[in-house]
């Protein structure tokens, strides 16, 4: 055993975001005691404050490239990037929390103190450089979403998510962890750097352990499938997205997305991209079934979205879809040379489907009445009349879902496409556009009813002051993001997970 | 190449937004007729820009003029990209033209006043318009594509909100199909772009032209025509080609009067346009060895869209698959392959746009009178309203083709470019020339149950006189027509260099391929 | 009598089966909740053992972090199943369907 290492060594710096969100979530679990049952609004303001901190200081050190927790944590810029995705998501889904609690009256501190907690959990998963920080972080980001889930108790459907979403994660977890032990038993490590290292030997034959490597790789991606809800493993979405408070299910559709798919691709592209079956192949074993994952994701989610009556519900088939998108790029990262322009495109497009996903939730919250009902797809007939400027920016949401220019929908989806053809997945590509096309169908279907179909409009209680302004923060995304990409662009500029590791 | 100032062209392009952000600042309620005159005065001010930049465009240079550069994303290659060359300078004056004719059509439109929300109208209107020109101004691929998909949502939204009965369905098919028609294009144009490091067409030309790029091409079924096809079907869908034109009938029918203007007068020419602007430069093998195939499907159009036009009790039915019908014409000057052929369909999309939007127009007027749009209703408008049976005679003809008019100049020139063109010939010609004796009939069948005869119904003898604002949509429409019709040469002279340009570049491609595809 | 590394992970991958299949075909919520602890302890013990192969302490630690976060997840997951019951009387899971389609 050697001298304990200095805490300079630590970096700990470099993961300050995460750190201090979790760590004002523990304060802020204390100050809420001394907060009077009335004011719990503070408790929120404190918590978007946390949030706003962590958002300069990712920004400080969004071009850091340092190991935190000797090896343990990475801090780059694809973690400062999902960072902020994630800051944005949480602080969104705050603003829109406030007035939504008061109308369910389910006012509680906790709640927003468990969506620090979660938030964190997230930031952690896009930066762990170690399959122990994955699952742990993975877990920080599940636990406070089962109780959250399950927030608006004693509603039946909101506990009925609730133990759906913890079933079923769990039963997730339980996959990711018994793949990582796996991995770690044919590699003798855990940090993604040095599996990747001794993936390399496994493959050239140097040491045993191809069945494990295999078996487990195959079973950390069932328990990262779960997480982002690809097909088949996305049951569990469009109950759990339907029954929980939609504040909560905005942010889950959103954080807890890429937070998995943060995880996913650091995994695939850093510790398993030599994972190929035969020598001289170039493509890793992996991406064949990430093609099928893909292709049978994105026809599900985008067929069955069509027979959805139910907004959200239609939402959370919607993201099935999405992630099969981002997946694309996933597939994509794995053909040799492809992998950082492939990782660039899915972090553009996660970052457009931010964007755009808020802002649909948020509407879609906005015409929700206190009871949590009315959120079927009728409920938006006339819209466009009783509330123009709302319908019209779910129009542009709406879009920017579907793809259509010049949204950030589209700008992802070109680079998604892009980054597919040129992994050399054209069939892949070709499915891609053909269920965009399909997926317009119900997009169009609420335009339809906002604007085409006449009846009495929904006077859209929901839209407070401040869920307008999450809607306005998530349209100017929406369309800056579209208009002006290079100023995603050149935010992942230096994402280079694969460049550093490769031979 | 850089311009660091403002381009003539760029200023015709973002004029309309100019407009759009001045109405986004009026009251429906309050400042309606405001509305109105803002956008119409838009429009004619964007029209007048665009004459400008037709004055100022060397009509020698083959080059793309005015241009303006500035990155977008440079890593990718992809940059805002404008300019104009004879190919493109027409229709960005039918463009604007047509506009301000469809502000005018749009006065007098019922429908808006029935269902509300004009303002939105006009702002789409403006938006529409921006989009029209951006698509025939833009050199850089990825940015074509966004004001081609932009142009869907105003015109989506003018067949749904304004439309007649069936109008969602309209919509939303109008919608689907040019979606899924251009999403293909989307993958081909990703693909040319990542093969070329860049998204600029004029680069990628010049590229192909030396060598350095080039797709693979060995007949029917490789790469290139893939590629070739990827961007030919979605232009097919727009333009419509028979068999893809079932979107067209609908859209047309349900449309408000200035949303069948547009569509007809602006929107289909993009198909062509873009065919003749990507395909044929782009991937010149495949194209001289699809010559055939898109002739035949071409005249198949030809010969069906006036078949059932003929067929049609509903006016704007027998004008919208009439346009299905020239069309076809325009798409078989193109792949002519030659000078003539090529010259004949710019100037005949011009025709088309003037012709056709006339006729709807017409067709518009009289439905805002007699609430229908079935030919039986009708009957002896001539002697009721005898200005606008003697403007709807002219436009019949022009429309048919009769020499000293418009519709003839293009017509002829694309049958001699057929008759001379390597990839197509004698055949081709002679089925569409039964195209242009059937127009004949359908307009003609078209006037008599319309204007001839007995005024015979009571609705049709009090029928309303026209108002200023549709003599002035109408006149300018039959001066164009005229004018075309005499001096064809002011219109063929600007388009001259860089269609024979385009020529020389094809012809050794069409002299090899031609030998290689039987 | 030295027992081999491949015995522990045969038995670990047995009762991670066993996991799978209750949480799968099981219908009440606690014994599905059993069965996903089986499975994050039949992990443990495979990494245990691993751990042991290879001489590491790291193996270790991840094991006392799953018994950690295992722990966590049982107080979230019974308080869950209380509240359902609450409502319900009952934690079968097939009777969970406020929500179709």
């Amino acid at each position: 055993m050697g001298t304990l290492p200095s805490l300079e060594s630590f970096n700990l710096w470099a993961a300050l975001p995460g750190i201090s969100v979790a760590v004002w979530a523990c304060i802020l679990l204390v100050i809420d005691l001394f907060i009077p049952k009335t004011r719990k609004e503070t408790t929120a303001w404190l918590a978007a404050g946390g949030l706003v901190f962590a958002f300069v200081a990712n920004l400080l050190v969004y071009n850091a490239e340092v190991d935190s927790f000797l090896g343990m944590f990475r801090a780059d810029q694809f973690t400062a990037f999902f960072n902020i995705v994630i800051l944005i998501t949480a602080f969104v889904s705050i603003l829109l929390s406030i007035d939504y609690l008061k109308r369910a009256g389910i006012e509680r501190g906790e709640y927003y103190v468990l969506m620090l907690f979660s938030s964190a959990g997230m930031m952690f998963m896009a930066g762990a450089n170690n399959l122990i920080v994955v699952f742990i972080a993975l877990e920080l980001l599940s636990i406070p979403l089962y109780v959250l889930a399950a927030f608006r108790s004693p509603e039946p459907r909101s506990e009925e998510a609730g133990i759906k979403y913890f079933i079923l994660g769990a039963f997730a977890s339980a996959f990711f962890v018994y793949g990582a032990a796996l991995l770690y038993g044919a590699t003798g490590t855990t940090n993604l750097h040095e599996v990747f290292e001794q993936v390399g030997r496994v493959i050239g034959g140097e040491t045993t352990g191809m069945f494990l490597t295999l078996l487990g790789s195959g079973l950390v991606l069932v328990g990262l499938g779960f997480k982002v809800a690809v097909v088949p493993f996305h049951m569990w979405t469009p109950d759990v997205y339907e029954g929980a408070p939609t504040p909560v299910t905005t942010f889950m559709s959103v954080g807890a997305k890429a937070g998995g798919f943060a995880a996913l691709l650091r995994i695939l592209a850093i510790a398993l991209p030599m994972l190929v079956l035969q020598d001289g192949q170039t493509n890793a074993a992996w991406q064949n079934v990430v093609v099928l994952v893909t292709t049978a994701t994105l026809i599900l989610g985008n067929f069955v979205a069509i027979a959805q009556t139910n907004i959200k519900r239609m939402l959370a088939y919607s993201s099935i879809a999405h992630a099969g998108y981002i997946s694309m790029a996933v597939a994509a990262a794995g053909t040799a040379g492809i992998g950082n322009e492939a990782i660039q495109a899915a972090l553009i497009y996660i970052i457009a489907y931010m964007f755009t996903n808020l802002g649909a939730f948020a509407v879609a919250m906005a015409i929700e009445k206190d009871d949590g009902s009315g959120t079927n797809l009728e409920n938006f007939v006339g819209l466009g009349k009783s509330r123009p400027l709302l319908a019209l920016m779910m129009t542009v949401f709406m879009l920017s879902l579907a793809g259509v220019p010049p949204t950030a929908g589209f700008l992802g989806k070109l680079f998604i496409f892009q980054t597919t053809l040129h992994a050399g997945l054209e069939w892949l590509a070709i499915i891609g556009v053909i269920t965009s096309v399909v997926s317009a169908f119900y997009y169009l279907r609420i335009i339809v009813n906002m604007y085409l179909r006449d009846g009495e409009g929904d006077p859209a209680a929901g839209a407070t002051e401040r869920v307008n302004w999450a809607v306005y923060v998530a349209f100017a995304g929406t369309l800056l993001v579209g208009i002006l990409p290079i100023l995603v662009t050149t935010l992942t500029e230096r994402v280079t997970l694969v460049a550093n590791i490769v031979p | 190449m850089e311009n660091t100032g403002l381009s003539l062209v760029t200023v015709v392009l973002f004029l309309p937004m100019i407009g759009f952000l001045i109405l986004l600042f009026l009251r429906e309620q309050t400042q309606l007729q405001t509305i109105k005159y803002v956008t119409l005065g838009t429009s004619l001010i964007t029209f007048v820009a665009s004459l400008l930049l037709w004055a100022a465009l060397d009509i020698n240079n083959p080059a793309l003029q005015m241009v303006q550069r500035i990155d977008w994303l440079p890593q990718y290659g992809i940059s805002f990209y404008v300019g104009v060359d004879g190919l493109s300078l027409l229709l960005v004056v039918l463009s604007t033209f047509i506009t301000v004719i469809a502000t005018l059509a749009s006065f007098r439109t019922h429908a808006l006043e029935e269902r509300g929300r004009q303002k939105l109208y006009y702002l789409f209107m403006l938006l529409l318009e921006w989009a029209m020109i951006g698509v025939f101004v833009v050199q850089d691929m990825i940015i074509f594509f966004i004001f081609w998909e932009i142009t869907l949502v105003p015109m989506y939204f003018m067949i749904g909100i304004w439309g007649s009965e069936r109008r969602v369905y309209a919509a939303v098919k109008f919608f689907l199909y040019t979606m899924a028609g251009s999403l293909l294009m989307l993958l081909a144009i990703l693909y040319v772009g990542t093969a070329a490091g860049t998204f600029a067409l004029p680069e990628i030309t010049a590229m192909i032209q030396n060598g350095t790029l080039s797709f693979p091409f060995d007949g029917l079924f490789s790469p290139q025509s893939f590629l070739f096809l990827g961007f030919f079907i979605a232009f097919a869908v727009k333009v419509p080609m028979w068999p893809l034109h079932s979107w067209l009938p609908d859209a047309h029918v349900q449309a408000p009067t200035a949303g069948s203007i547009i569509l007809a007068g602006v929107l289909l020419k993009m198909g062509t346009y873009g065919m003749l602007r990507f395909c044929l430069p782009m991937f010149p093998e495949a194209s001289v060895a699809w010559a055939p195939v898109v002739g035949v499907l071409a005249v198949i159009g030809i010969i069906y869209g006036a078949w059932v036009s003929y067929a049609q009790t509903d006016m704007k039915k027998l004008v919208a698959y009439s346009s299905v019908s020239h069309m076809g014409f325009i798409v078989l000057g193109i792949f002519a392959l030659n000078a003539q052929g090529i010259s004949g369909s710019i100037l005949q999309m011009v025709n088309h746009g003037v012709s056709t939007g006339g006729l709807f127009l017409i067709v518009g007027m009289l439905y805002e009178r007699r609430h229908t749009k079935e030919m039986a209703a009708f009957g002896g408008i001539w002697t009721a309203l005898p200005v606008l049976g003697g403007l709807a005679l002219l436009i019949s003809l022009s429309s048919m083709g009769l020499p000293g008019l418009n519709g003839f100049v293009g017509e002829f020139t694309i049958l001699m470019g057929t008759l001379g063109s390597q990839s197509l010939g004698f055949v081709f010609a002679l089925f569409a020339t039964t195209g242009v004796i059937l127009a004949a009939v359908y307009m003609l069948y078209f006037y008599q149950r319309v204007f001839m005869g007995e005024l015979d119904k009571e609705e049709n003898r009090q029928i309303e006189k026209l108002h200023w604002s549709e003599y002035a949509a109408l006149v300018p429409l039959v001066v164009a027509i005229i004018l075309i019709g005499i001096q064809p040469f002011i219109f063929f002279q600007p388009m001259d260099a860089s269609v024979g340009q385009l020529v020389t570049q094809m012809q050794p491609f069409v002299t090899s391929v031609v030998q290689l595809v039987p | 009598m030295v027992v081999q590394t491949e015995a522990f992970i045969m038995l670990s991958m047995v009762l991670f089966v066993l996991g799978t299949l209750g949480v799968l075909l099981k219908r009440n919520a606690i014994l599905v909740f059993m069965s996903i602890e089986l499975m994050l302890n039949a992990t443990n013990l495979a990494i245990a053992a691993f751990a042991h192969q290879w001489g590491q302490v790291d193996g270790h630690l991840f094991v006392f972090f799953i018994i950690t976060v295992a722990a966590a997840e049982v107080a979230v997951g019974l308080a869950l199943i209380v509240a359902i019951f609450r409502a319900k009387r009952s934690i079968n899971i097939d009777e969970l369907h406020q929500m179709e389609g």
